[in-house]
C-alpha cells in the first residue's frame, strides 16, 4: 500500500484497458473497419461532443437520460457527449452529405459515454463500430447489412453467432388494424417483449390469440416463418411478414450456413426502428454482440444500419495469445532489428548490456531472444 | 433434445421447490440422489441428462443467475421478475404454482388510516423496494422503502415503520403478528424463465424444453 494506490481508483463504470486487452480491441476494430471498407463503406468521424439537441433527435430521445451534458463556455449552449454514434451519422447524411449520391454507404468507429450502464453492461464508456446504408428502401439493402455483419464476425473468427430478425412495427401495426387503443397496444407490446405468457391472456380474445401465436412463433427462421404464415393477420401486418420472408429467402440463398432466428415480438431498444431489425448474439456470450435495423432520417429519407459493441465482441472473439515478442540484446544492429520486424517479430530492445540475456528476456515478457545462435525460444 | 453443451437450471430453495420438482420430473429431468438429501452440502446437482445440471439458490438469485447467463433456464416468481426487471429474462411459461400475492399490511390499531389514496408520504419495510416504490409512485405517494431480507412482519411492532409490503399466501403470518392486509398489489405465480441470449443462440434446444414444460403444465 502506498500513496499511489488510491490514484488507481476510477469512477464507477470506467476502466483502464491494459495490454493485451487494449491490443485486442484495436485489432478487432481494425478488422471490422477493413471489412466495412472492403464492402465500399466510407469512414466518417464525427466529434465526441456536440450540441445536445442534435443528439436527442429521433432514437436519441431514448438515451436522453444517459447523456452527459456540459455547458459550452464559448456559445453558452448545452452540449452532450454522444451516447451512440448512429445519430451523428444520420445528421451527417442529412446535412453535409445530402448531395452525395445514394445509396450512401458510411462506416464509423469510436467511443461512446453513458451516465450509467445497464445491468448487463455496467461500463459507462465503450467502443462501437458500425455502418449506415442511406437511401435505399429495398429488402436487398436489409440483406446486404445482415450479410455484412456476418462477414465481419467471420473475419473476426467468431464462431457460433446467430442473427435474430425482428419486426418492431408488427405489433403496433397489428394493434392499429384491430382498432386496439394505444395504451393497451403499448402494454401488449411490452408483455410480448418480455415473453410474459401469463400477461398475454389479459387482452380480448382475438388479440390474445394472435399475441400468444407470435410468442410461440419465435425460433429458427424457417419454422418461425411457417408459424407466422399460419397466423390470421390483418393485411398490413401480413405484408410485413411477407417482406421478412423475402429477406430470409435472400439471406439463405446468399449464405446457406448463416444461423438465423426470428422473434416477431422483440421490441426493447427498437422503439424508433421503422422496419426489419436484427440483433447479433454469440453462443455462450453474455448480452448482444450488436444490433441494427431500418429507420428514417430527420428528413424522412430511408436508412438502415447496424452497430457492433466491441466490449461484447472481446468476449466472443477467440483469444490467440501472441508469442511474438523478441528480445534484442543491447547492441543489436538497427538493420537487423528492422529485418526481424519485417518478418513479423515485435522486437524489444535492451537499453544496456545484460549478463544473462535469457533472464532479461523472460523478465520483459518476451517469448524468445536473439542469441549468438539466432532466435532462441524460451522454454 | 440432443446437445452436448452444458444447460444449467436454477431452482429456488424452500417452499416453491416442493411444487416445482413434480413439474421438473414430469418434463423428464431427474436430479441425482443427493438433491433430496438434506444433509448434502452440494449446490450443483447432476441429472439423468449428461449435459443438464440443477442449481439450488435463493429465489431472488434465480433471476440474477439467469439474467447473466450463468443459468439458461430457471423458475422464478413474477414478484422477483418485476423487482429486478432484467431485460435479459423471458418468462414464456406460467407454471401455475406458488400462488400467492403481494400486499400492503399494517397493524390492526391503524384501523382509521386504511385508505391508501389519502397517504402522501409513508415508510415501508419490504423485500421489494423497487416494486414498492414503483407501485406507490404510480399512485402519487412518496414511499420511503427500508429493505429487509425477511421477517418483515416484525417491523411495525418494533417501531421500524408502520407498514410493510410482503408476500401473502394464507395471511396466517400477518394475523399472528397483529397485522391486517390493506391493499393487494399483485398476484404471484412461478414462471419458467429463460436467458435471452441462450434462447436466441440455442433456440431449437431451449424451445424444445419450453414446449415440454408447457405440455406438462397443461396436463396437470
Amino acid at each position: 500500500m502506498n500513496d499511489y494506490s488510491e490514484k488507481g481508483l476510477l469512477p464507477a463504470g470506467l476502466a483502464d484497458m491494459l495490454p493485451p486487452a487494449a491490443v485486442r480491441e484495436a485489432r478487432i476494430n481494425r478488422t471490422l473497419m477493413d471489412v466495412f471498407a472492403g464492402n465500399g463503406y466510407l469512414q466518417v468521424k464525427p466529434p465526441l461532443i456536440e450540441f445536445e439537441e442534435h443528439l436527442l433527435e429521433g432514437s436519441g430521445a431514448a438515451l436522453a437520460s444517459k447523456m452527459f451534458r456540459v455547458m459550452d463556455p464559448v456559445s453558452h449552449r448545452m452540449m452532450g457527449i454522444r451516447t451512440d454514434i448512429t445519430l451523428q451519422i444520420a445528421r451527417v447524411a442529412t446535412t453535409r452529405m445530402k448531395q452525395d449520391p445514394r445509396p450512401l454507404r458510411l462506416s464509423y468507429a469510436g467511443q461512446v459515454l453513458r451516465v450509467y450502464g445497464s445491468q448487463l453492461r455496467p461500463e459507462r464508456q465503450f467502443a462501437q463500430a458500425g455502418v449506415e446504408l442511406i437511401g435505399p428502401s429495398e429488402t436487398s439493402a436489409d440483406a446486404e447489412l445482415i450479410l455484412l455483419a456476418a462477414e465481419a464476425l467471420g473475419a473476426l473468427e467468431v464462431e457460433n453467432f446467430s442473427i435474430d430478425l425482428t419486426l418492431p412495427t408488427l405489433v403496433p401495426t397489428l394493434c392499429g388494424e384491430l382498432g386496439v387503443d394505444e395504451e393497451t397496444a403499448a402494454s401488449a407490446r411490452e408483455a410480448l417483449d418480455h415473453k410474459d405468457a401469463a400477461a398475454l391472456d389479459d387482452y380480448d380474445a382475438t388479440l390474445s390469440q394472435i399475441l400468444t401465436a407470435l410468442l410461440k412463433a419465435a425460433g429458427p427462421a424457417n419454422s418461425a416463418l411457417e408459424a407466422l404464415e399460419k397466423i390470421d393477420l390483418p393485411e398490413a401486418a401480413a405484408g410485413q411478414v411477407a417482406a421478412l420472408k423475402k429477406v430470409v429467402a435472400q439471406l439463405q440463398q446468399a449464405a446457406p450456413d448463416l444461423k438465423l432466428t426470428i422473434d416477431p415480438g422483440e421490441y426493447r431498444g427498437f422503439e424508433y426502428q421503422t422496419g426489419l431489425s436484427f440483433t447479433v448474439f454469440g453462443r455462450g456470450v453474455r448480452g448482444e454482440l450488436g444490433r441494427g435495423g431500418r429507420y428514417r432520417l430527420m428528413d424522412g429519407e430511408s436508412a438502415s444500419g447496424f452497430t457492433l459493441f466491441l466490449d461484447s465482441l472481446m468476449r466472443a472473439v477467440p483469444r490467440r495469445p501472441a508469442d511474438d515478442r523478441l528480445y534484442l540484446p543491447f547492441g543489436t544492429g538497427l538493420d537487423q532489428g528492422y529485418a526481424l520486424r519485417q518478418d513479423g517479430w515485435k522486437t524489444v530492445a535492451g537499453l544496456a548490456p545484460e549478463d544473462n540475456i535469457e533472464a532479461e528476456a523472460r523478465r520483459l515478457n518476451c517469448g524468445q531472444f536473439l542469441g549468438p545462435d539466432g532466435i532462441t525460444k524460451l522454454s | 433434445m440432443p446437445s452436448s453443451e452444458e444447460l444449467v437450471i436454477a431452482l429456488p430453495k424452500g417452499r416453491i421447490l416442493k411444487e416445482v420438482m413434480p413439474l421438473i420430473r414430469a418434463a423428464g429431468i431427474e436430479p441425482e440422489a443427493a438433491f433430496d438429501d438434506p444433509a448434502s452440502r452440494l449446490l450443483q446437482f447432476r441429472t439423468n441428462h449428461p449435459n443438464i445440471s440443477i442449481i439450488r439458490v435463493r429465489s431472488f438469485d434465480v433471476a440474477t443467475f439467469v439474467a447473466f447467463g450463468a443459468a439458461q433456464l430457471g423458475v422464478a416468481g413474477n414478484d422477483v421478475l418485476l423487482e429486478f426487471d432484467y431485460p435479459e429474462i423471458y418468462a414464456p411459461v406460467d407454471l401455475d404454482i406458488g400462488h400467492c400475492h403481494i400486499a400492503i399490511a399494517q397493524p390492526k390499531e391503524l384501523e382509521e388510516d386504511r385508505d391508501p389514496s389519502r397517504w402522501s408520504h409513508i415508510r415501508i419495510a419490504t423485500k421489494y423496494p423497487n416494486l414498492t416504490h414503483k407501485f406507490f409512485a404510480e399512485a402519487g405517494i412518496q414511499a420511503e422503502c427500508i429493505k429487509l431480507s425477511g421477517a418483515m412482519e416484525l417491523a411495525p411492532g418494533l417501531g421500524l415503520c408502520r407498514r410493510i409490503v410482503d408476500l401473502v399466501s394464507t395471511g396466517a403470518t400477518l394475523e399472528a403478528n397483529g397485522l391486517v392486509e390493506v391493499e393487494k398489489i399483485l398476484d404471484i405465480t412461478s414462471r419458467l424463465v429463460v436467458n435471452r441470449a441462450a434462447l436466441k443462440t440455442r433456440s431449437v434446444e431451449l424451445n424444445g424444453w419450453i414446449e415440454k414444460f408447457r405440455e406438462v403444465v397443461n396436463a396437470t
